[in-house]
């Protein structure tokens, strides 16, 4: 079956924006609704990222603080992510 | 002579019948007697002789048999040193052989019971540090109402300075 060459050009550019938007997307989980103070504290501290279209979801894991994930990048900055950082250092104790 | 009143037929018979006397006893009694005497003494002589002959083969047996012995003794002595020399030799290999199997499972057993310990005490320190962790994590979860988790969000956002690991999926 023969694709028309602009549609295939098309579904590509719309398939890579729409991937590329993913990838950008601004993910945050916290153990509580965040107010609107402490999001704007987080566009100010993370300016590089396009607060635009985040998406803040709860997950009770966290315990508290909050973790950002923007594509294959994550910035941990949770109770449950220090207690995380807390054992991996204690297994490097001997 | 016959005033002396000696008949000389007489004497002359008497000197005949003597000689013929001494030569029959000669030739038939001394004769024979002499040669069985003298065949007794050959006899004896020979006897003797073998006697002696057997005596010095006697002694000879002896004094060979004397020698055997001493270089039996000898030799005996010479194998038994040699025997001894071999025992202790073996006696040194076997206890340089017991000593060296004896520290290699020292060594082995050593080795074993670091690894032991290593592994003990690692597991030990998992289930301390993932007991203290759950311990830690129920506490926060029970204590910490609405309020302190968002005083503690917000108190976490306000004080990141951009210094924590980014991590890549």
């Amino acid at each position: 079956m023969k694709i028309n060459l602009k549609l295939k050009e098309d579904l590509k550019s719309f398939l890579m924006e729409k991937i590329q938007k993913e990838h950008n997307r601004v993910l945050v989980y916290s153990a509580d609704k965040l107010g609107p103070d402490e999001k704007k504290v987080l566009e100010k501290k993370f300016t590089d990222l396009n607060w635009s279209q985040a998406i803040y979801q709860i997950d009770k894991s966290v315990i508290a603080g909050v973790i950002i994930k923007v594509g294959s990048k994550t910035v941990d900055l949770s109770l449950a992510g220090s207690l995380s950082k807390l054992s991996n250092t204690l297994y490097e104790i001997d | 002579m016959e005033n002396l009143g000696i008949d000389g037929k007489l004497l002359l018979a008497q000197i005949i019948n003597f000689v013929l006397f001494f030569i029959l006893v000669k030739q038939f009694m001394v004769k024979p007697f002499t040669s069985f005497m003298n065949q007794e003494r050959k006899n004896e002589e020979e006897k003797n002789r073998m006697l002696e002959k057997l005596k010095k083969s006697e002694e000879a047996g002896i004094e060979a048999e004397a020698k055997m012995k001493e270089k039996m003794k000898k030799e005996f002595d010479v194998l038994f040193i040699q025997a001894k020399k071999e025992a202790q030799n073996m006696r040194a290999d076997l206890i340089k052989q017991a000593e060296s199997d004896a520290l290699e499972i020292k060594e082995k057993n050593s080795r074993l019971l670091a690894e032991e310990k290593n592994l003990l005490y690692r597991e030990v320190k998992d289930k301390i540090i993932k007991t203290s962790l759950a311990i830690v994590e129920s506490t926060l979860k029970d204590s910490l109402d609405e309020v302190s988790r968002k005083k503690v969000t917000s108190s976490i956002i306000k004080n990141y300075q951009g210094g924590l690991k980014v991590y890549e999926n």
